[in-house]
């Protein structure tokens, strides 16, 4: 299974599970990274970490260990 | 007075409707022990309505996350000064909704007496959607008004809304729950919110109902156009560098002629009051300590003023945002953060507004860690002292050395301050004393022309803050080194016929200073001095560097102008007389490895009491502040002494 964290540069996938046991999973879900929502890979850091994604209308820059809480489809 | 508190998510439009509400006429209080910050404010009075106003930080939802969040939320349900809120108002943002319901539901389900006023309707109209207003009301059970804070459209309402619900509400009376959620009841309060939003947002022409989800959660568009190029591998690393080397840039060149012209003015100031007072005790006081210490906080300024205008520009532009998440990945490395970006930045100017700046930080290590380096970072009240030595070693008018120094001097300051950083990343146990899940979630503002009048008005304030907070310090310092280099030999007498009367104010200066407590003071230093091959003048002039450090330069040009007197010349320049400058040997004192020596003492030792003093406050106690003290300056003399004397045995005068 892929997660977020695999996404390359203007790829979409749907959000399927999160996993629950990552510290940073409640504030994901908090900023509206949840399952069955559409994200969009926007941008990376000239690193390729952190990631940037589209998510319910705006962009959010998360880590690559962080988005590797989000399994996608 | 009743307590109105404003809460919402970051960009929510929240900050836009406090200043409209406020006037911007405001005072920032802090959350006692803590860092995080209130605005508060009176309701301006063409409202017609007596209450006070107060401005929370920015938060997602009313379960909190970090140590910081807590204490921000804890000052929602209660703040320790004001007590808890007789009314919320929630900002909203109708183009966001589907994230902005959740904190709007936390704080109903809180009970809190609230308002929601709804911003950025405009933007989802734009989008081609169109908000049901009286549904969501109903649903929410919570009366909503739109508002758009910028032109004031709608604020009247809320305000009457507001008025009504503090007539009638009795704080007293609300039972106020303390939310606590798992992740899955988060994710159960959001299939909630879906279904309101699929409610109350609908597509304003029909016949697109298909697809129409995609488009409504789809990010402003040239927001994401200009990412693609800002945050590319080529040019969006160009563009981070040119922006850098701008913001240096300006904040050095642009702010220099305007930092003359203040040093000129309060130059003239001190010497026309000694021309309306004459020389006494009175005089020199006014003169030097008091105008020369006003001198010593107003100089910085005009550069700090240039620092917020150009951050705030970045700031409001979106563009920070993307700044803080470029450096993210090595800043990690080192036990540091994205967020420790704008701090670090703003070190270059001053420490004191970069301490201040550390706040948005939200790890406490990471905060911490960023705080602690802070002071290695080259500040501005540095460089006047770069320049004297610089000039020292090389003649002014070879511009391309004397700046090929300086460079090596910053690049080595940056590495020397990145490696201590790396170093107590090490010892963080041990130091930091903190520990704290170290993440980067950032939402990415939507790209946006900055409002010139909010961003002045926004670095205005800024600036008040740094004056009212090291200016005092600063101020004191320089008062008590006055009169530590005034008394108690204050009033020398010497015979005035065997000294020609242009040389005579600077004979009784040398009397003066011989004979002061700094002087007791610095020969106490003088075995220090002596292993950086040096002696107690150069003490008493670092030890007056305390107040802030360019005071350095004056403290030289009077410790050795006046003890070092050419007689072929009556004007002699502080270089000139540096040059005579000799020790007990007879050797010349001021040579290239002493003054490698001093500029390596100046690029890390921790000599500004009121970087001190802000630490103290910002870290919650001294402990912080002294080991920066003893780390940074004791290991800076300790270099100094090791570079001074390795460099004279392979040769190096």
């Amino acid at each position: 299974m892929r997660t977020a964290s695999e996404l390359t540069q203007g790829e979409s996938a749907t959000i399927i599970d999160i996993d629950n046991q990552h510290p940073s999973a409640k504030r994901l879900i908090e900023l509206g990274f949840t399952p069955g929502q559409q994200i969009q890979l926007v941008g990376k850091s000239f690193f390729n970490d952190p990631l940037a994604f589209s998510v319910r209308g705006t962009v959010i820059a998360v880590r690559k260990s962080e988005a590797a809480c989000l399994k996608v489809r | 007075m009743k307590i109105i508190t404003l809460v919402g998510a970051p960009n929510s439009g929240k900050t836009t409707l406090f200043n409209y509400l406020s006037g911007q006429n405001y005072k920032t209080v802090n959350y006692p022990g803590a860092t995080v910050e209130y605005h508060a404010a009176n309701l301006q009075k063409r409202f017609g309505l007596e209450a006070m106003l107060l401005d929370t930080p920015g938060i997602i939802s009313l379960v909190p996350t970090s140590k910081d969040e807590e204490v921000t939320i804890k000052g929602i349900y209660s703040h320790p000064h004001y007590g808890a809120p007789d009314l919320v108002i929630a900002t909203m943002d109708a183009s966001q909704l589907s994230r902005h319901l959740l904190l709007a539901m936390e704080l109903k389900q809180a009970n809190f007496d609230l308002v929601i006023a709804l911003t950025m309707v405009d933007i989802l109209e734009r989008k081609g959607f169109e908000i049901d207003i009286d549904k969501l009301q109903k649903i929410l059970g919570v009366p909503i008004i739109k508002i758009d804070g910028r032109s004031g459209e709608g604020v009247d309402e809320l305000i009457s809304v507001a008025k009504r619900k503090l007539e009638t509400n009795n704080k007293n009376l609300y039972d106020i729950k303390i939310i606590e959620e798992n992740n899955q009841e988060l994710l159960n309060l959001y299939k909630e919110i879906e279904k309101i939003e699929a409610e109350v947002i609908r597509p304003k022409k029909r016949g697109f109902a298909g697809s129409y989800k995609n488009i409504l959660h789809k990010p402003d568009e040239l927001t994401i156009k200009i990412d693609k190029i800002l945050l590319s591998k080529g040019w969006g690393f160009l563009i981070f560098f040119l922006a850098m080397l701008f913001f240096f840039s300006s904040v050095f060149w642009l702010a220099s002629p305007l930092m003359d012209l203040v040093d000129m003015f309060f130059g003239w100031l001190g010497n026309f009051t000694k021309e309306i007072l004459g020389h006494g005790l009175i005089s020199d006081l006014i003169s030097d300590g008091i105008i020369s210490g006003l001198g010593a906080v107003s100089v910085f300024v005009p550069q700090i003023l240039i620092l917020f205008l150009i951050l705030g520009l970045l700031e409001d532009s979106g563009y920070l945002a993307r700044g803080a998440m470029l450096i993210d990945r090595p800043l990690r490395k080192i036990g540091l953060n994205g967020r420790s970006f704008v701090p670090m930045v703003s070190g270059f100017a001053c420490a004191i507004p970069a301490i201040m700046a550390a706040r948005t930080i939200p790890n406490a290590k990471e905060r911490l860690l960023t705080i602690f380096i802070i002071p290695l970072i080259s500040c501005s009240a540095r460089i006047p002292v770069y320049a004297l030595l610089i000039a020292y070693l090389v003649p002014p008018e070879n511009y391309l050395l004397s700046g090929l120094i300086l460079t090596i001097i910053y690049i080595f300051s940056i590495t020397i301050s990145l490696t201590v950083a790396g170093i107590i990343n090490k010892f963080r146990d041990k130091v930091i004393r903190e520990t704290d899940n170290s993440t980067f979630i950032l939402e990415l503002p939507t790209y946006r022309l900055p409002k010139l009048r909010v961003t002045l008005s926004n670095m205005w304030t800024s600036t008040k803050v740094y004056v009212k907070g090291a200016g005092p310090i600063i101020l004191t310092f320089s008062i008590i080194l006055w009169a530590l280099t005034y008394f108690p030999n204050y009033n020398p007498q010497l015979d005035k016929t065997q000294i020609d009367a242009a040389k005579y104010e600077n004979a009784v200066q040398i009397e003066r200073i011989n004979g002061s407590y700094a002087a007791d003071l610095g020969k106490i230093f003088e075995p220090v001095m002596k292993p950086m091959g040096l002696d107690w003048r150069v003490g008493v002039a670092i030890l007056t560097s305390f107040a802030a450090r360019e005071v350095f330069v004056s403290s030289m040009a009077l410790m050795f102008k006046a003890t070092e007197v050419d007689e072929n010349s009556v004007q002699s320049s502080i270089i000139h007389s540096m040059k005579l400058a000799k020790n007990e040997d007879g050797s010349p004192m001021f040579t290239t490895s002493s003054i490698i020596g001093l500029i390596l003492f100046f690029i890390i030792a921790l000599q500004c009491v009121s970087t001190m003093a802000i630490t103290k406050r910002e870290t919650g106690g001294w402990r912080i502040p002294v080991l920066q003290f003893v780390l940074y300056s004791g290991g800076a003399y300790i270099l100094s002494v090791i570079v001074v004397n390795s460099l004279r045995f392979f040769g190096v005068a």
